[in-house]
């Protein structure tokens, strides 16, 4: 018998069913035997400082080193810096730093702070290298820490956490359309799976609409760095800060269109990590200001 | 030069620029050079423009590039000045190969602060159902349509003066072209004076492709309505006020397809996906138009189908506001 053709689309959103259609989109109706919730709690950490851009938007590296150190320290559990450091990586590694490119980059500023931070920490200077692009030859590469830049995306509603590794599938473009569900199984290619050991959300100056194109109208100073060890939550908490930001710019719910499915997908169907907020605890540090979580 | 030379090197030069009319494509010769001034107000031009074409669109902007193709989009031009402070004002031309589809890009957003560059108003109609701007302002960031134009001129820092500077480049670009008309396609919609429902004017956008449709009103990830670039679409919000003073809203799609076949096998697709447990009670009908109206989970959605266009209402209360909504459209007559 043929088998129906089945498609996502709004009435799966307003039933809450878009997990079991994708599962069936994506995997087929064998994907209910092994659809069993994770139990396990997941972590992510805010750390904002005001002052860490002035009235020209120039970030502060101080600061920057400063929240850096502070987030660290929350997401490990340890007393000091360095040996934050060493529990994600170890001098052995060799370490790619994968941050955003083009339209709303990470900033330079918070590259440069965790390079030399993790020199400090004992990791030699040789074993870090920039990580982002298709041509990257992730073999050697034993440790990947992922330094997204903040933004909403027209074309996934999110553009931050899961899709910062789009250009190691080698065809970015295919993963732009219906098939944006499956930006999460980039995380599975043998050369990526496993090596996340940090995801360091860059959130001075996010995009809240009509990302990755800037629109300066949805940019607004956030001034935080999210973080994490589960990407899944990491994304998780991104958007909330971003629905909250749009609902306070309309003054009424505006919702991401299209509604960003890879952050579901990416926990559902590529088990990555918790998309469920009642799953993960938010620690906040620094300034409190608007925080939107 | 003899008379039957001089003849010959006209018929030649007339058939090189008629050419591209035989192949279905708008020819209109505009003015492609602009003369960029080299300093304004302390801003100097940076070299040449970057020149920007579907083949490297994406080394450019990143999946943003998929915007600009799903209008007709030609290519784009990046200029760029720098003032002494390092400060930059990017200017974006994208030459589109229809007017229509530089409308397309700027009715997107219609947020920001109106301003003239000194082009006419647009008539009584259009003034109803979009709003009446061709350029708007907002932190830095100016986006005109001007005839086959979309522009975008932006400063990455807002700093003092930098508005003035926007404003003059947008003037230098636009003085002496054209102003044509927003698309005839919005003529589809009719503005009801004793409807309880508002029509957003604000919220309309003009859009060929299912990823702008979806950025606007998401309704599926996949091209369930089989809308292209050889299609035109409106997407128009209705809201009204409860006693509640609680806020209603509804959406109206008009497409238009480029044959009733298509309109025909594009409402068969969305039912399949979209009303599955509806479809055997849609049955289009070629020779008559065709409606229907069905309660979901989001509230009542209805069709219009007539000719090549079909109209679909989403998220509304009732089925009487659905029916409403659907005959404020002017669909093909099945006789054209």
């Amino acid at each position: 018998m043929k088998k129906e053709k089945i498609t996502v689309t709004r009435r799966d959103f307003i039933r809450g069913s878009v997990g079991a259609t994708l599962g069936f989109t994506l995997l087929g109706p064998e994907w209910l035997k092994g659809a069993v919730s994770s139990d396990s709690r997941s972590s992510v950490v805010i750390v904002r400082d005001k002052n860490v851009m002035d009235t020209a938007l120039n970030a502060d590296k101080e600061v920057l080193e400063n929240m850096l150190e502070q987030t660290l320290l929350h997401v490990t559990g340890k007393k000091n810096r360095n040996e934050a450091w060493l529990t994600l990586v170890s001098p052995q590694d060799i370490i790619g730093l994968v941050p955003t490119p083009l339209m709303n980059p990470t900033h330079d500023e918070l590259i440069d702070v965790v390079k030399e931070s993790l020199v400090s920490a004992g990791i030699p200077a040789e074993n870090i290298r920039d990580a982002q692009g298709r041509s990257v030859d992730l073999e050697p590469i034993t440790a990947l820490i992922s330094l997204p830049g903040l933004k909403a995306h027209w074309l996934t509603g999110i553009g931050t956490v899961i899709k910062n590794y789009i250009l190691y599938s080698g065809a970015p473009r295919n993963y732009h359309h219906q098939n944006s569900t499956k930006l999460g199984e980039i995380w599975n290619l043998p050369q990526v799976k496993g090596k996340t050991k940090l995801i360091l959300v860059d959130a001075l100056h996010p995009v809240c609409d009509k990302g990755p194109q800037v629109d300066p109208r949805y940019r607004w100073p956030y001034n935080g760095l999210i973080a994490g060890t589960d990407p899944v939550a990491v994304e998780a908490v991104c958007l909330k800060i971003i629905m909250a930001k749009r609902e306070e710019l309309r003054g009424e719910p505006w919702p991401l269109s299209p509604p960003p499915i890879c952050v579901e997908a990416a926990d559902k169907i590529y088990k990555l990590g918790n998309s469920d907020l009642n799953t993960i605890d938010i620690e906040t540090i620094g300034w409190a200001e608007d925080l939107l979580v | 030069m003899t008379r039957s030379k001089y003849f010959f090197f006209f018929f030649v030069l007339f058939s090189v620029l008629l050419f591209p009319l035989s192949h279905g494509e708008a020819c209109v010769m505009r003015p492609e050079k602009i003369n960029f001034p080299d300093t304004i107000d302390g801003w100097r031009l940076e070299g040449e423009p970057k020149r920007i074409d579907k083949a490297n669109i994406f080394d450019y902007m990143n999946g943003a590039g998929e915007l600009y193709l799903s209008y007709h989009f030609d290519h784009l031009l990046v200029y760029k000045y720098k003032n002494k402070s390092g400060n930059d004002i990017v200017v974006e031309l994208y030459t589109m190969k229809s007017p229509q589809d530089a409308f397309g890009l700027l009715s997107l957003d219609w947020g920001g602060e109106p301003v003239n560059l000194g082009q006419p108003e647009d008539g009584k109609f259009m003034k109803a159902i979009i709003p009446q701007n061709r350029a708007l302002y907002g932190k830095g960031l100016l986006r005109v349509w001007s005839d086959n134009l979309y522009i975008r001129i932006m400063a990455f820092r807002d700093v003092p003066g930098v508005k003035k500077v926007i404003l003059r480049l947008g003037e230098i670009i636009t003085a002496g072209r054209s102003h044509p008309l927003p698309p005839e396609m919005l003529r589809s919609v009719k503005i009801s004076t004793d409807s309880p429902w508002t029509l957003m004017k604000d919220r309309t956008a003009y859009f060929r492709s299912y990823l702008v449709l979806n950025s606007l009103f998401y309704i599926s990830h996949e091209n369930i309505l089989n809308l292209d670039l050889s299609t035109e679409a409106v997407i128009v919000t209705y809201e009204r006020e409860l006693e509640t003073r609680e806020k209603q809203t509804a959406r109206l799609v008009v497409i238009k397809y480029p044959d009733q076949e298509r309109a025909v096998t594009a409402l068969d697709s969305f039912f399949k996906a979209y009303l599955p447990d509806q479809k055997s009670q849609v049955t289009p009908d070629r020779e008559r138009e065709s409606q229907g109206f069905f309660h979901i989970e989001d509230g009542w959605m209805g069709f219009r189908l007539s000719g090549r266009e079909l109209a679909l209402v989403f998220e509304c209360p009732d089925k009487q506001s659905a029916q409403e909504m659907t005959e404020q459209v002017l669909l093909d007559s099945l006789s054209n």
